[in-house]
């Protein structure tokens, strides 16, 4: 890979031959404003937000698609460009759902269009396009959808299909009217879909939504970081607290972690055990009376040893079956399969990622 | 994401079969390989998928000849009949299609320039199926046809005037293999019907001229890629290759699906790949990374049947048959004159002599529109500036695809702007914002000012005419707001306060 310089904004960056304009900005410390960009996807060049002015060049070009060459000259920040943007915002604002400030309503997962409007500031205010967009009912219990806040920027269709492969929604129709949509509207239960919440992940003005994360305010929300349980992976994870209890789990930002901001249905949605009242937080045994009583642990040990020796006693160890979990570590699910073989004397173990 | 060896291009076709129930996208998903949603995303984005059965034209012309009132009366013979855009038909103004997208109702087909051999095109004159220029072509070598397409100044004739040559000399000089050369036979912005003329009159012409391309880039296959709304246009190709000539090529029809979007080459590429026509972005270029990644060659009908011509005749002289830029034109005339048709004249004729050409004016002329809707309107009094690709530019027009619309005064310039506005929001294809929403506040301003009267409704459209030019993907969201500022620019009295 060959180095060479171009300059931005007058300033003298050196890059790397294939990067796109908006890395070698990023990386020299120029922010360019971005609405459809997602790393982990081909540039689509869509929302039209990060629109630069390149030497030799006619017409804006998109730093995020756009590629360096040497000798480039960018500038990012120019009349002309602030023209550009402010009448952009404003066209983007009386296409969105506005709240009361006249501003793109705020999500539990952030606006980014909202922000992007605070920031650069619009033009003038127009009358809404009242795009007809067809919204859907979905009885699935994770992923929502608002048509009216959506600036189809396809970030969600083309991570469906370029991040996860699954291709469970799509961009529908044209035009004004285009929306996202699943095959024949069906819901996301009845499509290819795997609930990742990758979709609402990657959304950046909060159309795409968790149905069970309401709106917190501002600074109510801690963000600690954590590790999946759920299997070996070990993705990382960010435990949303509020007051103490886990309100949402979202994923570190792409390019920070090994999971790169990608989680599966039980990482991102599966939270709910953590607080629930059916939860064992210590070791019930049933006693004569039928019913479960807490108890010690050793007691509990005690009392299972007692009872699987009893059953090999009876019908032999291959009577015996051990099934471990793959939210338990590795050292754990050897040990599962050690008791197996070598107290108990049978091969019958398995474990839920076996296949 | 589709399964290794899927058949995505087939996707179109077959959902053109089974319609989009979720049981017939289910067997064509499972048919191509495609997952469905993607099957679904393609076939939504084409309104003969999504809307197919008998369609009333929505054109400037047809709308100026009574579309509504052939709409209406259509629909009080019961049935759905649906209002589409341009069918290129404004010669026979107003048309409808039948169920199975022939002609219906429609006025007699117009004029073509009278028998003249000297004509390059010659649409009246005789088929000449032996294709003597391809012997030729093969005779002189790629080289030296490339040099008499580059003396010739050959100009595409889709609209964009760029040479024809550096086209052919890139894919010719690209190193990848397969090559594709691909006709684009999508015939779509309102006001123009000379290739469906060429197609109808002198298909012999246009096969010539993609075989002589393929011969001359290297390329394999060639793709005939017809709107789907000229089914007589596709069989009558289909019957010349017949006759022979292009044994030597694998030749591949594909027909459109009701997009005027697709018409854009790169979203035309996508659609042949069985994909919504979304155009990509530039670079990289079709002649570098065309159809599946491959160096394409893509022409306008009427820019390949200039070929043999040039071949066979010579450069110097295609090119000294122009008056201001090079090369003979057809222009196509519709609107207010007495005799609409395809007219093969010098390239850079002004409207004055076009319109003397097809009999006059009816009425009193006002306004005219030189080459479709994307060129959106000029005065009457401009009608002796030359027709051509540059100086049409410096009057905030273009040349366009040569589709030329007269208009007396007894048009209102503020519906007209509608029409053609109307138009823009159907056909924007939705992918970048400034055409999406752009061109949908542009249609609604017009549509406040037409119900309220009050000027003030149309506040802001220079703004956003700007940055739908500034700001869009390809050349549809670019000049989407054209006639609309156009109209508002020349004829200002027709934009008062109304009662």
């Amino acid at each position: 890979m060959s180095r060479f310089d171009i300059i931005i904004d007058g300033q003298h960056v050196s890059v790397e031959e294939g990067q796109t304009v908006l890395a070698a900005a990023k990386h020299a410390g120029i922010s360019i404003p971005t609405l459809c960009h997602d790393p982990r996807l081909e540039p689509a060049a869509a929302c039209r937000t990060c629109l630069v002015e390149v030497s030799g060049q006619r017409r804006l070009q998109p730093a995020c698609a756009w590629k360096v060459h040497a000798g480039m000259e960018i500038i990012t920040d120019s009349e002309r460009i602030t023209r550009h943007r402010q009448v952009l915002l404003s066209m983007y604002l009386a296409d969105h759902e506005l709240d009361d400030d006249g501003l793109p309503r705020e999500s539990p997962s952030g606006n980014r269009l909202r922000e992007m409007v605070l920031e650069e500031g619009h033009a003038f205010c127009l009358e809404p396009t009242e795009a007809p967009r067809s919204s859907r009912e979905d009885r699935n219990p994770y992923v929502g959808f608002d048509p009216s806040a959506c600036i189809l920027c396809a970030r969600c269709t083309r991570y469906c299909d370029e991040v996860e492969a699954v291709s469970a929604i799509t961009l529908k129709g044209r035009g004004a009217q285009t929306t996202i949509s699943t095959v024949a509207e069906v819901s996301l239960l009845d499509s290819s879909c795997e609930l990742c919440g990758g979709c609402i992940d990657t959304c950046p003005t909060g159309a795409m939504f968790e149905k069970k994360a309401p709106l917190h305010a501002p600074g109510e929300v801690q963000k600690v970081a954590s590790t999946c349980n759920y299997c070996g992976v070990g993705c990382q994870l960010e435990l949303n607290v509020k007051n103490g209890r886990v309100v949402k789990v979202t994923s570190p930002q792409p390019g920070t972690t090994l999971n790169d901001g990608n989680l599966c249905v039980k990482g991102r949605f599966a939270y709910d055990f953590i607080h629930h009242e059916d939860r064992l937080t210590t070791p019930l045994i049933r006693r004569e009376d039928g019913q479960l009583h807490p108890c010690s642990w050793e007691e509990a040990i005690t009392a299972s040893a007692r009872g699987l020796m009893a059953v090999k006693e009876r019908h032999g160890a291959d009577c015996l079956g051990f099934v471990s979990s793959s939210r338990c570590t590795g050292e754990e699910n050897y040990l599962v399969q050690k008791l197996a073989r070598a107290a108990f004397g049978t091969n019958n173990c398995h474990q839920c990622a076996a296949t | 994401m589709e399964k290794k060896d899927s058949k995505r291009e087939a996707v179109l076709k077959a959902l053109a079969d089974e319609g989009l129930s979720r049981e017939g996208m289910a067997r064509v998903a499972a048919l191509t390989g495609v997952p469905e949603a993607d099957v679904y995303g393609a076939g939504s984005f084409y309104t003969l998928l999504t809307d197919p059965g008998p369609r009333v034209c929505q054109g400037l012309s047809c709308q100026l000849q009574g579309a509504e009132d052939l709409a209406t009366k259509l629909e009080q013979g019961g049935g759905t009949v649906h209002r589409v855009s341009c069918l290129g038909q404004c010669d026979r103004a107003p048309v409808s299609l039948g169920e199975d997208l022939r002609l219906d109702v429609a006025g007699p087909r117009g004029a073509v320039t009278p028998d003249d051999p000297e004509l390059p095109m010659n649409l009246a004159g005789a088929e000449d199926p032996t294709y003597q220029a391809l012997a030729r072509a093969r005779q002189m070598g790629a080289d030296a046809v490339l040099d008499a397409l580059e003396t010739s100044g050959l100009q595409g004739r889709g609209g964009a005037g760029f040479p024809a040559y550096i086209k052919w000399r890139a894919v010719r000089g690209e190193a990848a293999t397969p090559k594709y050369v691909v006709c684009n036979a999508d015939e779509g912005e309102p006001g123009t019907f000379k290739d469906r003329e060429i197609m109808l009159r002198r298909p012999h012409l246009m096969l010539e001229g993609l075989a002589i391309a393929a011969f001359v880039t290297g390329a394999q296959t060639i793709y005939i890629y017809v709107r789907g709304e000229f089914p007589e246009e596709t069989a009558c190709l289909e019957r010349a290759l017949t006759a022979g000539g292009l044994e030597d090529f694998d030749v591949q029809f594909v027909e459109g699906h009701g997009a005027y979007i697709c018409g854009e080459e790169t979203a035309l590429i996508e659609s042949i790949e069985g994909r919504r026509g979304m155009p990509r972005l530039k670079p990289p270029y079709p002649t570098q990374q065309g159809l599946w990644g491959r160096p394409t060659l893509m022409n306008n009908v009427e820019t390949l049947a200039c070929v043999s011509d040039i071949v066979l005749r010579g450069g110097q002289r295609f090119r000294d048959l122009g008056r201001t830029e090079p090369g003979s034109k057809l222009y196509c005339l519709s609107g207010h004159v007495e005799h609409p048709g395809v007219y093969e004249l010098p390239l850079g004729v002004s409207l004055s002599e076009l319109v003397a050409a097809a009999g006059g004016y009816v009425g009193t002329p006002m306004a005219f529109s030189p080459g479709g809707a994307s060129s959106g309107v000029l005065p009457i009094s401009l009608a002796d500036v030359p027709l051509d690709f540059r100086g049409l530019v410096d009057h905030g027009s273009m040349l366009g695809s040569a589709g030329v619309v007269v208009l007396n005064d007894t048009v209102d310039m503020a519906q007209v702007a509608r029409i053609q506005a109307v138009f823009f929001e159907d056909e924007s294809c939705g992918q970048c914002a400034p055409c999406r929403i752009g061109a949908r506040l542009v249609r609604r301003a017009l549509d406040r000012y037409l119900d309220s009267g009050d000027p003030s409704a149309l506040a802001h459209l220079d703004d956003l005419a700007w940055e739908m030019d500034q700001g869009s993907i390809c050349g549809l969201g670019m000049v989407a707001a054209e006639p609309a500022v156009t109209a508002l620019r020349h004829f200002p009295e027709h934009f008062g306060t109304r009662s």
